[in-house]
């Protein structure tokens, strides 16, 4: 489902009834699709639908089942496990504010959310269904689960932080080990050369050195040999309390993380210039770790 | 006080006639007219917050900026009743936050203080006065359009944008549509404008067509805007209607090539204010015995933008920044040019830059290091290949001022000296990037080397020139008021405004040199201790009115 980008509107962030309430530290403008529009109606039987077992093969899994609401949206294992417990190929992607996206899985082959919404159900290894099957078993036109999917992902909303109260004026809200840990995240670290804005992430692709031989990542959609390896800058929304880490989960701690980064990533022909070794104390990364929880903040999803 | 000047511009049949308004060294293009056409904002020279009464050509000022202090007022804009003004001030912690104060000076109060926020300009005033359009540059790198509430409180943020920021925006008169200009998408370096409803509901494009659309205004009636393009070549006014937050119709010619001007404001009776920069500046080779009588300048191509030149290690070339693209307010797209003096060999370096600030040869004259900031908004010091223009970083931070650090090489060419937050005067080496930090003190600016590469020298406040020993030991303190520039060939020498200086090492008294009465800050001196080039023209601002048809 193509979206032209000036047919984008946004959403209302009024806290009146019926509106989408936007936490704070995220943007009023919610990029919304004009022929998609979010309707309170439309959320509700998307939230049904994102619960719902019959959307898989065996009646086992929803999407709800990877994308845990208990734990981030996402479900705390290296790799997604779908129908039959067959093992995905990557990480489950936390889904927090994935209405601000530009594109969508690691490598970003779908470009709007209605397009990403039926793939999982359709992949064999997640959910396994066909769409003519899907819309048999909910008795709904594939366009409108589609669009009530659609729908339901965009109010699944992180925000209200501590960072967020920070840079809204309450000087009190870090600890100064966290002020410490943000003057290194933009600083000596270099993160928001890649995790920047409201949702800590650039939206595009970079291969870090952790790809390994058998995951091309966006090369797969783009065929551009700079692609090899490069997977898409996750929001650190909620990172610090949804391990593991990384496109395939194999990292299991943020500090994991940290020093994964301190180190210069790992060595890739196509390795992004902007790693490179940091040579951070271990109180400097104490600090940085301490940061990313203050990206913790209030997950809020329907209407 | 220069008085005021009102001199009418000879307008094309059918287009409508500008008059200037204000001239002079007083001019400063960092406020905009009040609604009612009687005040006129502006940062005065002693970088003070100030109100120019437009009729009349008085002046007062609002928001005085401490003497020695290092605060100063910037960006302003007045309410719609004329009765406040919010504006940006550089605080004494080193970054800008949003304050308002009465038009009588009473008043004063801070309205958002965060150094997360460290660059703050206030745009426009809600039409009930509740609120300031105000853009936030973070120190993550991204701009932010939000409303500040004029009580105080946190900002209510409406978009956010990655590595770029509008140049200027604008909210409509009935409060409920911002115009702002960004670029195009993320491969163009052109810009255009879009209209956002302050609901968050939707986002606009409003102009399509090729070219670089910039500084949008809405008319009093809200139902146009206003703004500059340079599609056809020079730098026009055009206007497009508005209807209910769309564009109805194509853009319409207003008034062809009005130079580089910058949209302030549109009063109720429709005028539209606008600064202009004019005049020309330029390179400049001349010997510092008699800087006035011999001088050649230097392009042979690029005549009448030129700045910051730096003399080649062997004393055969020159390389200067020079101006690109039709417009110059906030970044300027700059190119490198290299032009050998025995020669006509003329040579343009477009390296991968946002912003250059400055440029100093490496010891073997391969390499340049550039202060500026990358296309990540991330300030800093960059190497140059001086053939190639290949971009490497050397420090690159964001929330680092995008002039970058004032640096200087080691003698040996293995180590950049630079100065880091204006706090720390650091060396690095260039292979390996190890760090250490040589003098701290507070408000550090502008760095020189010894020719045998012993000591440094740089300016400490407003009025001490330090001189530190490389390998470590006490610092010599110079006393020098006002340093805007230092060199060091056979003589350390320091620029202070138009005026060049000899600044003895033994504590002797500085000495005036001889220099051009309309010298611009950036001069080199060549190898031979005899030679200079220096930067010289007659840039100036003004205040002009084109009224809306």
């Amino acid at each position: 489902m193509g979206i032209a980008p000036a047919m984008i509107i946004g959403f209302l962030l009024l806290a009146a009834a019926g509106k989408l309430v936007i936490p704070a530290g995220l943007d009023a403008y919610l990029p919304v699709p004009e022929q998609n529009p979010i309707t309170p109606e439309k959320v509700e039987l998307g939230k049904k639908l994102f619960f719902d077992v019959r959307l898989s093969r065996d009646n086992t899994i929803s999407c709800a089942t990877c994308h845990d609401p208990k734990l981030g949206f996402t479900d705390g294992r290296p790799v997604g496990v779908g129908v039959a417990g067959r093992a995905g190929d990557r990480r489950v992607p936390r889904i927090v504010n994935r209405g601000y996206g530009k594109s969508f899985f690691w490598d970003g082959r779908a470009a709007t959310l209605e397009e990403q919404v039926v793939q999982p159900i359709q992949n064999p290894k997640e959910m396994d269904l066909t769409l003519a099957e899907v819309a048999s078993r909910t008795g709904l036109p594939i366009e409108q689960v589609q669009q009530a999917l659609a729908g339901y992902v965009r109010t699944i909303l992180s925000g209200d932080a501590p960072y967020d109260r920070y840079l809204g004026g309450d000087r009190d809200a870090l600890t100064a080990e966290q002020r410490l840990g943000l003057r290194l995240f933009r600083g000596k670290a270099g993160c928001t050369s890649c995790h920047l804005g409201p949702n800590f992430t650039d939206e595009r692709f970079h291969n870090t050195g952790i790809a390994g031989p058998r995951d091309e990542g966006r090369y797969a959609v783009t065929k551009s040999d700079r692609d090899r390896g490069a997977f898409k800058t996750p929001s650190l929304r909620e990172a610090a309390r949804t391990p593991p880490y990384m496109h395939d989960g194999s990292l299991k701690t943020i500090a994991a993380v940290i020093d994964f980064y301190d180190q210069g990533g790992k060595p890739h022909p196509a390795l992004d210039p902007e790693i490179r070794e940091l040579r951070l104390s271990a109180e400097e990364k104490a600090a940085l770790a301490a940061f990313l929880r203050a990206l913790n903040g209030t997950v809020r999803d329907g209407m | 006080m220069w008085p005021a000047i009102a001199l009418l511009a000879v307008a094309a049949a059918g287009a409508p006639a500008t008059r200037l308004v204000w001239s002079g060294p007083d001019v400063t293009l960092l406020g905009g007219p009040s609604r009612d056409g009687r005040y006129l904002s502006y940062v005065d020279p002693s970088r003070s917050l100030a109100v120019r009464e437009i009729a009349s050509g008085r002046s007062r000022v609002l928001a005085p900026a401490p003497a020695a202090s290092g605060e100063f007022a910037y960006f302003s804009a007045l309410s719609p009743d004329a009765r406040r003004v919010a504006y940006a001030w550089f605080n004494e912690e080193g970054f800008y936050d949003l304050r308002v104060v009465d038009l009588d000076g009473g008043n004063q109060r801070v309205l958002y203080r965060n150094e997360e926020a460290g660059f703050v300009q206030p745009c426009a005033w809600s039409p009930d006065s509740k609120f300031i359009l105000t853009l936030l540059f973070r120190t993550d790198n991204i701009s932010q359009i939000t409303l500040v509430p004029a009580a105080g409180g946190p900002p209510q943020v409406l978009r956010s944008l990655n590595w770029v920021y509008p140049k200027r925006m604008d909210l409509s008169p009935d409060g409920r549509f911002v115009v702002y200009d960004s670029f195009a998408d993320e491969s163009s370096g052109d810009r255009t404008i879009f209209l956002l409803s302050v609901d968050g509901a939707r986002e606009r494009r409003l102009v399509s067509l090729p070219g670089n659309h910039l500084f949008p205004l809405w008319t009093p009636d809200g139902k146009r805007i206003v703004y500059a393009s340079d599609r056809s070549g020079t730098m026009d006014a055009y206007e497009l209607a508005i209807e209910n937050g769309e564009p109805r119709g194509q853009p319409r010619l207003l008034r062809r090539d009005l130079g580089r001007f910058l949209p302030l404001g549109i009063t109720a009776a429709g005028d539209l204010y606008y600064g202009l920069r004019s005049g020309s500046v330029d390179v400049f080779t001349t010997t510092l015995a008699e800087p006035t009588r011999a001088a050649r300048r230097v392009t042979l191509r690029f005549p009448g933008r030129n700045t910051a030149p730096a003399w080649s290690p062997d004393g055969a070339a020159i390389a200067y920044l020079s101006r690109r693209g039709s417009e110059n307010f906030g970044q300027e797209s700059r190119a490198i040019v290299i032009r050998r003096i025995d020669s006509e060999d003329e040579r343009e370096l477009l390296p991968k830059l946002a912003h250059l600030e400055r440029l100093r040869w490496s010891p073997d004259g391969k390499t340049l290091l550039v202060s500026g900031s990358d296309n990540k908004g991330r300030g800093g010091l960059y190497l140059v290949d001086a053939l190639t223009a290949a971009v490497q970083p050397l420090v690159a931070e964001a929330g680092a001022p995008f002039r970058g650090f004032d640096g200087a090489w080691s003698r040996e060419g293995r180590t950049v000296f630079y100065i880091h937050s204006d706090s720390e005067l650091r060396s690095r080496e260039v292979e390996g990037g190890r760090e250490s930090a040589l003098y701290r003190d507070a408000r550090l600016h502008h760095l020189a080397v010894s020719p045998d590469g012993k000591r440094l020298a740089l300016g400490v406040g407003e009025k001490t020139v330090a001189v530190v020993p490389v390998a470590g030991g006490e610092p010599r303190l110079l006393a020098f008021d006002g340093l805007t520039e230092l060199e060091w060939g056979r003589e350390l020498l320091a620029g202070k405004g138009a005026e060049l200086w000899r600044l003895p090492l033994d504590g002797q008294p500085a000495a005036k040199l001889a220099a051009p009465g309309n010298r611009e800050t950036g001069f080199s001196l060549h190898p031979d201790g005899e030679r200079i080039a220096l930067t010289a023209g007659n840039a100036r601002s003004e205040i002009w009115v084109l009224p809306l048809p």
